[in-house]
């Protein structure tokens, strides 16, 4: 370990951190100390801001509107976190099963990763639009009024696909690397022992797997509530009321449309605590693993 | 290249008379097929976009209106010159490639302080950067607004580059990469006199073209598919980038002028770039994926 350090000049080392600390510092930190400064006061454009403590906080413990947001980006987190997880997990493990044609498979499934939010958004826009969607006339044929832009379950549903259809390709490339890692002679003695098909899948690979299962599901987790903003934006605004008006666009609109930046500092605040939360579990959970050697 | 792993591990195993892997979990018909459905309904969306933005106005109601019209070139020219997507495609191919070039830069700089120097509190400095991950955008975008606005710099490239070009993963994946580098040679670097800059630049970079491959396709995608920050701090067209300019255009299609297969033209555009970065570079992407997660 030692052996790799091999410089000492001070100056230099600071030199080469100092981009990224100065960058760091302006348009990270700093804006942070900011929100929670901000936070404490009544702030909005073009008045001074005046000094209100607890106010903003009190006003979301209070706020019923807030409190379903909080709970619906819960559910939604939850929807998109287990279906993601399910999905790209089947994927792989039929990809890791066939022994011709992996390569084609795999890209042809790892590909949204590349995928804009945006464009994942409109095109969902346009294939399920309730007059216009390619899909909705099948979909109708099952019985089902495809109503999305005035139903709110709907709503979300649709959101919510969009969302988990843009994470498979992420999920799926961690999920192969893992699974090629399991030893061949693990699955031979399954296979002795009787163990096939979607059993060897659950009770086999997914036990081996639970680090790289964990990292994914706090990755999606935090996908769910940052990443999933253009859906929600394009797809419904939030609606129909509120239907799918999650944490991060409640407070996109907190901010730029009705622009009370002292509550919505309050309101970032709180996805701060989210996200943190969020790492910390994370990185207890990793460090308990490593010492498996997992 | 996982089929020819997978070829020679099962033709090692057949030379030594081990016939065990080479047919008993051999894919069936079916896992083919089941495959053949989910690569399908991964597909299908996109397979829709690029279809309808071939077409005269873009209206497919059912999936017999799933053939390719003869419009392609008349679409794409009137999305690119007249709808000035051509503009919007520019702008976030130059603010994509400021942020990669600006981050790898300066975190090859930073990776290499925390490495091959040996000065105090070098820790801290690697906790203090890890510890920017908590503050994503929506933490901090408030008080980043009224900061660009202070700055001057709203409507600029400026505002949808400089925040991004501190990187807390590229600098992790970076020191990761650099600590598998083999101690031998860095101590023959250091016995041959050879200095920092030198080193950086003949020993540390040749060592890593993978690693810097891989992590400019994960920054590429990154910084191209960024929605919320360019939305909120752009609002001049002439500046828009590609994923918020396909919301003007859709506010078109719903306001009547526009027909939806501009959009799909638009969108098919937007998705290009990254999606033909990652299918060419997909070797190293998924090498410094793993890296990633360790």
């Amino acid at each position: 370990m030692s052996t790799r350090e091999i410089f000492d000049s001070r100056i230099e080392s600071g030199l080469l951190l100092l981009p990224t600390l100065l960058v760091s510092v302006v348009f990270l930190y700093y804006p942070t100390a900011l929100a929670v400064r901000t936070s404490f006061f009544d702030s909005s454009f073009g008045q001074a801001d005046e000094f209100v403590g607890l106010k903003n906080y009190v006003t979301l413990l209070t706020d019923s509107g807030y409190h379903s947001s909080l709970l619906l980006s819960v559910v939604f987190a939850l929807v998109v976190v287990v279906g993601v997880i399910a999905v790209s997990l089947y994927l792989t493990f039929l990809i890791h099963e066939v022994d011709t044609g992996q390569g084609v498979y795999l890209i042809s499934v790892i590909w949204p990763y590349a995928l804009p939010p945006a464009v994942g958004a409109l095109v969902f826009l346009f294939i399920a639009h309730p007059t216009l969607g390619v899909l909705t006339g099948p979909i109708e044929a099952l019985g089902v009024d495809v109503d999305w832009f005035n139903d709110g379950p709907q709503a979300f549903v649709v959101v919510a696909l969009a969302a988990i259809w843009k994470q498979i390709g992420y999920n799926v490339i961690f999920m192969i690397a893992a699974m090629n890692n399991i030893p061949d002679t693990l699955t031979e003695t399954a296979e002795l022992d009787g163990v096939g098909g979607i059993r060897r899948l659950v009770s086999v690979y997914v036990p081996i797997m639970t680090p790289t299962l964990f990292f994914l599901v706090i990755i999606n987790t935090i996908y769910a509530f940052f990443s999933t903003f253009a859906f929600v934006d394009l797809l419904t605004s939030g609606g129909p009321s509120n239907a799918t008006n999650i944490l991060i666009f409640d407070l996109y609109q907190e901010g730029f449309s009705f622009f009370n930046f002292g509550v919505a500092s309050a309101k970032s605040v709180v996805l701060f605590l989210v996200v943190g939360v969020l790492m910390f579990v994370q990185f207890r959970v990793t460090d308990e693993y490593s010492y498996y050697g997992a | 290249m996982v089929e020819l792993l997978q070829y020679a591990k099962r033709r090692a195993g057949a030379l030594r008379g081990d016939h065990a892997t080479e047919t008993t979990h051999g894919a069936s018909a079916g896992t083919h097929l089941q495959l053949w459905l989910l690569v399908f309904a991964v597909v299908f969306p996109i397979a829709v976009a690029l279809i309808v933005s071939t077409k005269e106005t873009g209206v497919v109601t059912s999936l017999g209106d799933l053939v390719p019209g003869s419009y392609a070139v008349e679409n794409y020219r009137e999305a690119l010159v007249d709808y000035r997507f051509g503009r919007f495609m520019w702008n976030s191919l130059a603010m994509s490639l400021v942020i990669v070039v600006g981050k790898l830069i300066v975190s090859v700089f930073a990776a290499m302080a925390i490495v091959y120097y040996r000065v105090p509190y070098k820790d801290l400095v690697f906790l203090f950067i890890l510890f920017t991950l908590l503050l994503p955008v929506p933490v901090r975008f408030i008080p980043l607004f009224q900061l660009m606005n202070d700055l001057g710099w709203s409507n600029t490239i400026l505002a949808i580059t400089v925040p991004y070009i501190a990187s807390a993963t590229t600098v992790f994946i970076l020191r990761q990469h650099f600590l598998s580098i083999p101690t031998s040679i860095v101590e023959t670097a250091k016995i041959d006199g050879v200095g920092p800059l030198r080193f950086m630049l003949f020993v540390l970079l040749p060592m890593s073209k993978g690693v810097l491959v891989g992590v400019s396709i994960i920054m590429f995608v990154y910084a191209w598919n960024q929605y919320l920050w360019p939305l909120i701090i752009i609002d001049s067209e002439a500046n828009q980038v590609a994923q918020v300019g396909l919301q003007l255009l859709q506010g078109d299609v719903q306001g009547g002028q526009l027909s939806w297969s501009l959009v799909m033209a638009g969108s098919t555009l937007t998705l290009l770039p990254p999606l033909l970065l990652m299918i060419v570079f997909r070797k190293p992407l998924l090498e410094t994926f793993s890296i990633q997660q360790k």
